[in-house]
């Protein structure tokens, strides 16, 4: 049985839809991205699995039991929704040993072991007030750790991370899906989590866009882009239109201009070889966006961050 | 309540009060209410003076119950509004503050269960913190005053035993009202999600309910107001006993307890816990819908404020003065070192009435005029001897007279051991039922023309010899020609001047001149 099933959920704050129509699952040894940009439903869709919102419509199964705000969140269900929050006056400990009070089961013996999982058993006697981003959401991930979870829900949980972290993170995360735990990751950026997940959902305004595999996403997904400078921009433009393995594009709002184009890596070599031929200079080629993102960028609508809102595809 | 739930309670509960025992506030509170009353004790008894605006402030010297009562008079005031305030205001508003509520919620408690163990965290810690208030005042009190019988506010004298356990009692039968207050704490603290609202607002609605109960005359509001639950203990202490009082502001106390939790459960049950944008919303939009209702049970309350009959009568307090008066004159002159029957009775005629003519309802402007009628064995059949007491009396039926040292004597008086102790009769106070219906005339020590009982006193303190029957006509005429009352307060200290004239003059003359 899936560790979760969300059925249809519909969440409307005044005139603006968060959720509509939402259809989600995971499966038990799971890893599965929650991916949409800012606004897209993510975290309020985070909330109503969690009960701490109502959804007007739909139903939620965690672990086999119904959820929503008039229950409590069943034992082995954890999680947390954007940045974890703690009292500011009691140390880490002193938050995890509250937070387990209200747990069943033996919590409180997974104290320790939680802490040295995040590597904070040296600062748990500190007050969380002085705690970095990076710190409290190593302590949210032990809070949750605390519950003993078969399904953990992580509001994009390497936020604040330094690399380091976000290694650990996933590397957590890994085995604990092997070892049989679902887990929902939040995120506005696949590349953070490409590595980790199994499967993904794509939300856009509220609504699913895409939902599948990791590599039926990897099959869909369009060559990679990158962002071309060069001595003549416009000369590039038709040369690029010349090709048609070549899909180009002219930017225009990041300065200082230039192309983004996408291509297989072939087709891009022979692409540069004849911009020197015809004597245009390339300055720069850096990759602005790998497959996957890509592929995110064109289901959620979403320009990206080098690409203007002005582009005209070529051919 | 299912198992589950209480499960799911019991251990909210556990992790609040982990939070709060965590709290500077909390510790602060404990501080205060520990060592308040101690620190009040130890400046106090460094003093002359006393509180004696406060009831039973006249006998802080003199018992070290008494002194607990006052701590506790003045705690009513606005102390337990504020306590309940501090302990309870920022119980729910603190996760907002922090953000946790998603913490908490994503556990394994549900919001009722979550709900349950705050109340039961903040109930809780009410219950500690009245304990150690009482302990504290009554350690306070045995340790720098004694602890010796203490007066009543029957004028009776109530044993060490029994004081002790009325004490206790007394400061239990305030945990209705202190919760009451707590639960409207909490009630702010969910609505408003503003710690500061939470603390303060039990502290301005006790004010508010102090003027309420200034302002309006009516029993019907006294007895719904939540801060009229810190007078119920006042019956406990007068002789005889009334318990009405205590029964419907328990009642009271319960139903704003209910209410307020009630109302709270609402709006958490309902809340969306859906981050900061719609907090903002709600900052503003809860604050003034609970503004908005505050005001209007307000104006509901100061429009019921004179509505309902007025508990405070002329016969109310002319009852239970002239008793008070009566037994503390007796008190009096057994201080003093006279001998006085156990069953000794004045013969006493009381009069009360406000200087506007009125003859109902609290204020500063009551007089009541006590005469008592002595017989005498000489050539005057009578004496007729009169103090006036200018008198307080509040909407729960206490009150407090005074009168001019030259009638009643100095605070303070020598004993027949030398030692100087309280002049019961400096300050007189006294609580009487507001409830029910007034006492009937024949029912009312000193009331005009009823008789009191028992072997009367005369002069010398002793058992006056019965008086011949021409001795009692004189007296019957006596108290005709005063209209049974003695209504003219200057005719009878005219007479009072006449019959003591060209007697000794001592210090036994400042008292009321029933020793000569």
């Amino acid at each position: 049985m899936p560790a979760l099933i969300a059925t249809g959920l519909r969440k409307r704050y005044d005139r603006i839809t968060a959720l509509e129509g939402v259809e989600l699952t995971v499966a038990e040894g799971e890893v599965r991205g929650l991916l949409g940009p800012n606004g897209a439903g993510k975290t309020t869709l985070l909330r109503v699995i969690l009960g701490l919102v109502g959804a007007d419509a739909g139903s939620i199964l965690l672990l086999g039991e119904q959820a929503g705000p008039e229950r409590a969140v069943p034992p082995g269900v954890a999680g947390f929704v954007e940045e974890p929050s703690f009292y500011p006056y009691l140390s880490g400990r002193a938050n995890l040993e509250v937070l387990a009070e209200y747990d069943e089961g033996g919590a409180r013996e997974r104290i320790e072991e939680a802490l040295s999982l995040v590597e904070l058993t040296g600062r748990a006697q500190d007050r969380v007030g002085g705690y970095s981003s990076g710190m409290r959401q190593r302590l949210g991930i032990a809070a949750a750790l605390l519950r003993a979870p078969r399904l953990l829900l992580l509001d994009e949980p390497t936020t604040g991370l330094d690399p380091a972290g976000v290694r650990d993170v996933g590397r957590l995360l890994r085995r604990l899906s092997g070892e049989g735990v679902a887990v929902l990751l939040s995120s506005h950026q696949i590349g953070e989590v490409q590595d980790l997940c199994d499967s993904y959902t794509v939300l856009s305004r509220g609504r699913i866009v895409w939902d599948g595999t990791a590599a039926q996403m990897r099959a869909q997904a369009p060559a990679s882009s990158f962002c071309l400078h060069t001595s003549d921009d416009g000369a590039a433009l038709t040369l690029a239109a010349e090709r048609p393995d070549l899909a180009a594009a002219q930017a225009h709002v990041e300065q200082p201009g230039g192309l983004t184009v996408s291509g297989d890596q072939d087709s891009l070599d022979a692409f540069v070889v004849a911009l020197g031929r015809a004597g245009v200079a390339v300055r720069s080629l850096e990759l602005a966006a790998d497959p996957l993102e890509a592929m995110f960028f064109a289901l959620t609508g979403e320009a990206q961050s080098n690409v203007g809102s002005g582009e005209s595809s070529v051919p | 309540m299912s198992a589950p739930f209480a499960g799911g309670a019991i251990r909210a509960y556990r992790a609040e009060r982990r939070k709060l025992h965590a709290q500077l506030s909390t510790r602060v509170l404990a501080l205060v209410c520990g060592l308040g009353p101690l620190a009040f004790g130890a400046v106090l008894s460094g003093q002359s003076g006393v509180p004696g605006d406060t009831l039973l402030g006249g006998w802080v010297h003199s018992s070290g119950y008494a002194f607990s009562l006052v701590v506790l008079g003045f705690a009513g005031y606005l102390g337990f509004p504020l306590v309940a305030g501090a302990l309870a205001g920022d119980v729910f508003s603190c996760e907002d503050r922090y953000g946790t509520w998603k913490t908490i919620l994503t556990r394994s408690g549900s919001r009722g269960e979550v709900f349950a163990g705050k109340v039961l965290a903040a109930g809780a810690l009410a219950c500690a913190l009245l304990a150690l208030a009482t302990a504290s005042s009554l350690i306070a009190g045995l340790l720098f005053v004694g602890g010796h019988s203490m007066v009543g506010l029957g004028g009776t004298v109530v044993g060490s035993g029994e004081a002790l356990l009325l004490v206790l009692a007394s400061w239990l039968l305030n945990l209705p009202g202190l919760l009451g207050f707590a639960a409207l704490a909490l009630l702010l603290s969910a609505a408003t999600r503003n710690g500061i609202a939470g603390v303060l607002g039990p502290l301005l609605a006790g004010l508010l309910m102090q003027l309420l109960a200034l302002v309006g005359s009516g029993t019907w509001m006294h007895f719904l107001l939540l801060s009229s639950t810190f007078d119920d203990w006042h019956g406990l202490l007068t002789s005889p006993r009334f318990y009405s009082a205590l029964v419907l502001g328990t009642v009271v106390a319960l139903a704003w307890t209910a209410a307020c939790l009630w109302v709270t459960w609402r709006v958490l049950r309902r809340r969306e816990f859906a981050g900061p944008p719609l907090s903002r919303r709600a900052g503003w939009v809860a604050p003034a819908r609970v503004v908005l209702m505050a005001s209007g049970v307000v104006v509901a309350l100061a429009a019921l404020g004179n509505v309902g009959p007025t508990g405070i009568t002329s016969q109310r307090l002319e009852a239970s003065m002239g008793r008070v008066f009566e037994r503390l004159t007796l008190l009096q002159q057994r201080e003093l070192g006279r001998s006085v029957p156990a069953d000794a009775k004045l013969n006493l005629r009381t009069k009360c009435q406000r200087h506007s003519g009125q003859t109902s309802g609290p204020g500063d402007d009551w007089t009541c005029t006590m005469t008592v009628v002595s017989p005498l064995a000489g050539y005057e059949p009578y004496q007729l001897t009169a103090v006036t007491y200018d008198v307080s009396v509040k909407s729960n039926g206490c009150y407090k007279a005074e009168a001019p040292p030259t009638f009643v004597g100095q605070q303070t008086m020598v004993d027949a051991e030398h030692r100087s102790v309280v002049n019961p009769l400096f300050i007189v106070y006294g609580c009487f039922d507001t409830t029910g219906e007034a006492p009937r005339c024949a029912e009312r020590a000193g009331c005009a023309g009823s008789r009191s009982g028992g072997t009367p006193v005369n002069g010398s303190g002793a058992p006056a010899k019965a008086p011949s029957a021409r001795e009692k006509a004189s007296t019957r005429q006596a108290e005709r020609s005063s209209g049974g009352v003695v209504r003219e307060t200057e005719r009878s200290e005219r007479e009072l001047e006449q019959s003591a004239k060209g007697k000794k003059s001592s210090e036994e003359s400042t008292q009321l001149n029933l020793g000569r």
